[in-house]
């Protein structure tokens, strides 16, 4: 279903009467509009989809402050980069509490996990389980044999970030391999 | 996929009849039109300076009222647009306050090349600050208060704005009321103090109007 934009000012103006169904016709072409907006500035989908749910929250909420005098795109795209920000703010403060030193992750990327006898093969179930971002970069890493400096430039990230994420992921997989 | 479609579904169903906000000029002009019976009312209380009409004659003093009140305009009319998420896509309006306070720099500090002689400054000082905080919390209180009914996607500008218009009335009201014509006082306890808690308005705009 496609709605063309000069039409979402008109529909949003019978969503604010309580017509259920077009406010419905409206979000879903505003999470079409947004999707590609989204995808083009985060990496992985699950990023794109909770982002886009928060939006889609702000435009209910802020409705009342559109009144179908002005056009909506500009109005959905304000509110949609805002809740973007918002969003990477909060990632990037949080990946700068969790950092860990770098001197430790080149402890840990230097350890040969086959030598353990674990090979990829045989944890790949629970390295399904890791957040994608994560089980990417191992499957990378320890199944393609990619370095880290190649994963990064592979997931458009920074070659410490590959290690944070790779470091964190080692972490999980060693608690959950204690446990079983 | 799942998800946002299951949430579309419910939140098309929480979609009832919404009144639209009205449109910002409406809402500054009501900001104002209250703000302004509040600085009457106060006036009426503690009386104008006796040497009012006096005063409007010296005209760095009439431009320095004039400049204030245009302030009282620009601000409200900003803090409308900076209560909606898009800024009602009138971006350039919302710089007006900047433009004002630029030209309300460069009339201070010509009024006070032209203070010669300094007219003798007031025995009290930081008493005058506190008066245009006191008179300034109510305004800033209830305008903080309507625009967090919308959703301003620039909250700390928003909240600083909003501030600067509650004390450009207390510093209209002490500038009306106050028998007092030195420039360096003025500059000093009411307009420096102001440009402060314009900034502070950045931090209690992260509070109040973040949503």
């Amino acid at each position: 279903m496609t709605v063309r934009s000069d039409n979402l000012e008109a529909l949003m103006q019978q969503a604010l009467t309580g017509d259920q169904a077009a406010y419905a016709k409206v979000l879903h072409a505003t999470a079409q509009l947004l999707r590609p907006f989204l995808s083009k500035r985060l990496l992985f989908a699950n990023d794109v989809d909770d982002v886009l749910q928060e939006i889609l929250v702000s435009i209910h909420k802020a409705r009342h402050t559109y009144d179908g005098q002005r056009p909506f795109t500009p109005w959905v795209y304000a509110i949609a980069k805002f809740r973007l920000q918002d969003y990477l703010r909060s990632h990037y403060a949080d990946d700068i509490k969790h950092a860990v030193d770098i001197a430790d992750l080149e402890n840990d990327l230097s350890e040969d996990v086959t030598e353990t006898g674990i090979t990829y093969e045989s944890i790949s179930g629970e390295v399904a389980k890791l957040p994608e971002k994560q089980a990417a970069i191992l499957q990378l890493i320890h199944q393609e044999g990619y370095t880290a400096k190649e994963v990064a430039a592979k997931l458009g990230m920074n070659e410490s970030a590959v290690k944070v994420a790779a470091h964190r992921a080692y972490k999980v997989l060693r608690k959950r391999l204690e446990e079983t | 996929m799942k998800d946002i479609d299951d949430l579309i579904g419910q939140l098309a169903q929480e979609g009832g009849a919404v009144k639209p906000a009205p449109h910002p000029i409406t809402l500054s002009l009501k900001w104002m039109a209250l703000s302004a019976a509040y600085l009457l009312v106060l006036l009426l209380v503690s009386g104008v300076r006796n040497e009012l009409a006096a005063a409007f004659e010296h005209p760095w003093f009439a431009i320095e009222v004039a400049l204030l009140v245009a302030m009282f305009i620009a601000t409200s009319v900003s803090a409308a647009l900076l209560s909606f998420p898009d800024m009602y896509q009138m971006r350039r309006a919302v710089w007006m306050p900047m433009a004002v306070f630029g030209v309300f720099a460069c009339v201070l500090f010509m009024a006070w090349r032209a203070d010669i002689p300094p007219a003798p400054l007031p025995v009290h000082g930081f008493e005058c600050t506190l008066a245009i905080l006191m008179v300034a919390l109510l305004p800033g209180t209830w305008l903080l208060y309507a625009m967090r009914k919308l959703a301003s996607t620039h909250y700390q500008w928003a909240g600083s704005i909003a501030l600067l218009h509650a004390f450009s009335v207390g510093a209209l009201w002490l500038r009306l009321q106050e028998n007092n014509d030195s420039i360096l006082h003025v500059l000093q306890w009411h307009y420096l103090p102001m440009i402060g808690f314009g900034i502070l308005g950045l931090w209690v705009g992260k509070l109040i109007l973040k949503w």
